[in-house]
């Protein structure tokens, strides 16, 4: 199925949201929340059956060999349509990792894995990360330490301790390591560019999410009458949507864009400007959302709830706005430093 | 221009701005003789090629595509060159007549605009009239060969400085009975006419420039209409559609109001201090995003997208970043945020500090200037939600 992946970007996003309309909808995602379980195999096999597992998967490995530049509006719409799988995980990062290390002797039967959508992998950043997404279903964790040594650990090589996660569509898990695992090799460049691509892929699916509240809440206050209109025609709720959507409209600028880097400094300083820009502007999302669906909004019958733990779950994974706005600071006191 | 690439245009231009650009900042133009070196140096621009590179060639223009004038603007920060003052003419009038005027009109207003020759001012609020634009009441009744306008324009940027103004007069009363946009005429107009009086405004800082301009029985050719008679509503619009839309590049001017923060954090020894870290890194990450928002609509501009619904939350999303830049420094500096342009006392401040902190409260004032020119802030946030979101319209009062 890779020559459907020979398209470009935009056909890339309409293709993923089309199937994620179709197959990821709120009644999938009704049955997953019944169910007490985010991952559907169907689901998986369908994301794989497409292309989009296998997308950056090299040709040598059995994938259609694509950059992650050309993911940043697939991983939008996971957002948008709440996705419960480790699509970012595992077609992105974990892909990447392993990529990396082509000469590794598990690489092919690892890459091929994934292409082909048997394994299931996850990735932790030693350093940071003490809930892991998606770690309960993972067949693989990759572990990136803070000195860029990347280890790989086979289910039963660790222990997964799932925690109580604010979106059970977006499972996380304490993974405690037994034993060295497996070292693929040490490369602080690769650690970077991954913790990067985690960052910069968290903010398209925040954007994402962000954009579905905002959409929802356009929806409803347009339907929804009180004193003989509809809400939606008061000033007072019209201007609060537009402040949501000036964010999330700039919160997509800024996560598409920061995959479009010329060198690992410019990476790095998109990314976080991203994810902290994309939680910002997800909280103002996530917050007249709610205020503006009133009553209705509150109740588990309405699934409004999905999109606000996601926006929640995601605010909070790969580096928190505030930790990133911190490090982007540091980054200028230093550089400005340096020009005097 | 598609014989030298971005990377050749940008190491011209960097070498160009190394020579040229004065060596000490200039003063501000907000005095008449700030104002006059700064025209100075537009003439020099121009003189380079360079005063609105973007443009056609035909017009004085390099025919740059955007990503060279991005590379350009990027350039021209860069090297700190001056302040650009003849905004109404550059950034609104000149692709307004590239749009409605005749040639003749291009031929005769162009070159002076471009060289700063003639600084024009914009004429569209009066003192019944802000928000509610279309309820102008400017009159302009046709005698002849001419026009003949009474009427007051207020709150007018760069008035007191500009050569020519361009104004919406309305032409056809009757109309507005129907419709309050209809019968409203785009007329450019000398503020050498007699019958023209302008009257210095002091802005809230006690700068110069901003102007009130009254006319009576003012003589206006009637080549000088800019569109048709009595369909200026549609030019208006088209001009404030420029005045909020994207300037391509204009995202490198914020970096450095934001580098001259972080000289502010520094100078303040609040390298360390997490709410200081918080703050800078906030106003950062805003710019950085206005920085990929200009991207993404140069490439969208590229490949042959309108931008028109993009223009209102473009200007919502830079009026608000930059009051928070000005606003932050204020709040950092502490006591000495209350203090206006003077950093003697304090340790450690380099040159570049020094330069912005002079002009900051002065940039403070613009900025929150700025959330009200152009269309307030809450004009924007009905035009965002009524015509990009498609909410129910407010129910109006006619």
């Amino acid at each position: 199925m890779t020559e459907t992946l020979d398209i470009d970007r935009g056909e890339l996003e309409q293709v993923t949201g089309d199937l994620l309309a179709r197959h990821c909808d709120v009644a999938h995602l009704r049955d997953r929340l019944e169910a007490g379980g985010a991952h559907a195999p169907a689901l998986w096999w369908r994301l794989a059956e497409t292309g989009l597992v296998s997308a950056l998967v090299p040709a040598e490995f059995g994938g259609a060999g694509l950059e992650p530049a050309h993911l940043p509006g697939v991983l939008h719409a996971t957002g948008y349509h709440a996705l419960p799988e480790p699509l970012l995980e595992t077609a992105v990062l974990a892909v990447t990792l392993l990529a990396a290390f082509p000469d590794h002797p598990d690489a092919d039967a690892r890459l091929g894995g994934i292409a082909e959508g048997s394994l299931l992998a996850t990735v932790r950043f030693g350093d940071a990360d003490r809930h892991v997404a998606f770690a309960a279903d993972a067949h693989l964790v990759l572990d990136v330490a803070p000195d860029g040594a990347v280890t790989a650990y086979a289910a039963d090589q660790l222990e997964v301790v799932p925690a109580a996660g604010v979106d059970p569509l977006r499972p996380v898990a304490a993974v405690i390591p037994h034993g060295a695992g497996d070292l693929l090799g040490t490369s602080p460049d690769v650690a970077a560019h991954v913790r990067d691509l985690a960052v910069a892929g968290a903010a398209c699916q925040l954007a994402g999410a962000a954009r579905r509240l905002l959409d929802l809440t356009v929806e409803y206050v347009a339907d929804r009458h009180q004193f003989g209109r509809p809400v939606g025609s008061f000033q007072a709720v019209k201007h609060k949507i537009a402040d949501v959507a000036v964010g999330v409209d700039m919160a997509e600028a800024a996560a598409l864009g920061a995959f479009g880097a010329e060198d690992a400094h410019d990476r790095a300083r998109r990314a976080a400007s991203a994810k902290a820009y994309a939680g910002q502007a997800a909280d103002r999302a996530n917050v007249e959302a709610l205020q503006l669906h009133g009553g209705i909004g509150f109740t588990w019958e309405h699934h409004l709830h999905v999109w606000l733990k996601r926006t929640m779950s995601l605010t909070a994974a790969h580096g928190t706005p505030a930790a990133h706005r911190r490090t982007l600071a540091r980054d200028l006191l230093a550089r400005i430093g340096e020009e005097e | 221009m598609t014989m030298i690439s971005v990377a050749e245009f940008r190491a011209e231009v960097r070498a160009w701005l190394a020579e040229h650009v004065p060596a000490e900042p200039l003063p501000s133009w907000t005095d008449q003789a700030g104002f006059d070196q700064h025209r100075t140096w537009e003439r020099t621009l121009f003189e380079g090629g360079y005063a609105a590179v973007d443009w056609p060639e035909e017009y004085g223009g390099r025919g740059a595509g955007l990503q060279h004038t991005i590379a350009f603007a990027e350039e021209y920060y860069r090297a700190r060159a001056p302040e650009r003052v003849n905004m109404g003419g550059l950034y609104l009038l000149g692709p307004v007549l590239m749009q409605y005027g005749t040639e003749e009109q291009r031929r005769r207003w162009i070159p002076d605009l471009l060289s700063c020759r003639t600084i024009w001012c914009q004429g569209f609020s009066e003192p019944g009239s802000g928000s509610d634009l279309a309820s102008l009441r400017t009159r302009a009744v046709r005698d002849g060969d001419h026009y003949v306008v009474n009427g007051q324009k207020i709150w007018t940027s760069m008035g007191g400085f500009a050569d020519w103004i361009f104004a919406l007069v309305r032409t056809d009363p009757d109309a507005a009975k129907e419709r309050k946009h209809a019968g409203i005429t785009f007329l450019c107009i000398d503020l050498r006419t007699p019958g023209v009086e302008v009257r210095p405004l002091a802005m809230v800082d006690g700068t110069e420039g901003f102007a009130e301009v009254f006319f009576t029985d003012v003589h206006v050719p009637v080549e000088n209409v800019v569109g048709e008679v009595d369909q200026g509503w549609k030019v208006a619009m088209s001009t404030l559609g420029f005045e909020r839309g994207a300037v391509f590049g204009d995202h490198a001017k914020f970096s450095n109001d934001v580098a001259a923060l972080a000289g502010l954090v520094a100078v303040r020894g609040l390298a360390e201090d997490s709410l200081a870290l918080d703050e800078l890194g906030r106003v950062l990450v805003e710019t950085e995003v206005y920085r990929a928002n200009v991207y993404r609509l140069a490439a969208l501009a590229e490949a042959g997208g309108n931008l028109d619904s993009t223009a209102s939350i473009n200007k919502l999303y830079w009026t608000e970043m930059q009051h928070d830049i000005f606003a932050t420094g204020l709040r950092l500096m502490a006591e000495d945020g209350a203090v206006v342009g003077d950093l003697a006392g304090l340790a450690g401040v380099d040159a570049v500090t020094a330069d912005a902190w002079r002009d900051w409260h002065h940039r403070y004032w613009y900025a929150r200037a700025a959330m009200i020119f152009g269309g307030t802030s809450e004009i924007q946030r009905n035009i965002i939600s009524e015509r990009v979101l498609g909410l129910p319209m407010e129910p109006r009062r006619s």
